[in-house]
């Protein structure tokens, strides 16, 4: 599955960011039009639902307005947005009522539940109730590694793990979901 | 101990060498075209297919354009009906108010529910 791109220019980010800072709507806009897509992704495939991930991106951007003043490009822009966008989403887990050690390790026994396996569904739909199923870690080292193909370096450094645990991580993810949907694999 | 790392990585990494970190790529092209190497691949790449039915559709128009224009003052945003009944409101209340405040309240109260009587108006 090809990527949705990100935009590669980041010295054109550095530039937009400085221009948001001076509260220039315009450039505003241009970051926007640059980063929604894959940010919209992101979102969508770590909180599960298309509505819950078109609130989280326009909070998201409402930071990058807000915050524009006081950013400093250590990293590269997206790199701070999949890291605003990161914190976010722990933020909403953790607001549903996730503690700290259900974000991390364990897989709850039977989730994502018979209904939302059951071989009527679509697969999209079963593949989006499995990720949704998975510790919220071990989801975003898939989604982040997986779908977004960013390196094992800036995985592990978003996350706040090693490179080695972030393995053990994707390791733990897709052995789960090949035990929940044993029947979608052959 | 090489196939163990490179069964490792399939199981983490799935089946693309591009997904693999890049001290493991050599083992992939070591052992991809070996009859073990391709069995341990074909199993990684079936997660892959899997995982890969979660597509996301690209943004509409109208969230591109809320999003954007998150900057632009709030009547810009809301749209013209929106602001237009933003300020009745704003009269209303201010008309209100200052009624309170320049008589007694049953102005304020007549303003509000209209004559509580038919005598009120002289009828």
């Amino acid at each position: 599955m090809a990527r949705e791109p990100l935009p590669e220019d980041d010295a054109l980010d550095q530039e937009l960011m400085a221009a948001v800072a001076r509260h220039d709507g315009r450039a505003f806009a241009r970051l926007v039009e640059r980063h929604l897509r894959w940010s919209l992704g992101f979102a969508e495939r770590m909180l599960g639902t298309r509505p819950e991930a078109e609130d989280l991106v326009q909070t998201a951007f409402l930071r990058v307005w807000q915050g524009a003043a006081r950013w400093e490009p250590k990293a590269k822009f997206s790199t701070w947005l999949y890291r605003v966008l990161h914190n976010l989403c722990v933020d909403r887990f953790r607001a549903r009522g996730a503690g700290t050690d259900a974000l991390d390790d364990e897989i709850p026994d039977g989730a994502p539940g018979p209904e939302a396996l059951a071989s009527g569904l679509q697969r999209e739909a079963r593949v989006r109730a499995a990720l949704a199923a998975l510790p919220a870690r071990q989801r975003a080292a898939l989604v982040l590694c997986y779908y977004e193909e960013r390196s094992q370096a800036e995985t592990a450094a978003l996350l706040g793990v090693s490179e080695g645990a972030l393995e053990s991580l994707l390791t733990r993810g897709r052995a789960a979901l090949r035990k929940w949907l044993r029947e979608d694999l052959h | 101990m090489d196939l163990n790392r490179f069964k490792e990585c399939a199981a983490a990494y799935g089946a693309a060498r591009r997904r693999w970190p890049e001290s493991a790529r050599a083992l992939h092209d070591q052992f991809a075209g070996t009859a073990q190497g391709a069995a341990i691949l074909a199993e990684a790449e079936r997660s892959d297919r899997f995982l890969d039915a979660f597509d996301t559709a690209a943004p509409g128009l109208q969230l591109a354009r809320r999003v954007g224009a998150l900057p632009a003052p709030l009547w810009r945003r809301l749209g013209v009906p929106a602001a237009l009944a933003a300020c009745a409101m704003l009269g209303f209340v201010l008309g209100f108010t200052q009624a309170r405040n320049t008589a007694d309240t049953s102005v304020a109260a007549r303003l509000l529910l209209g004559p509580q009587s038919l005598q009120e108006i002289g009828l």
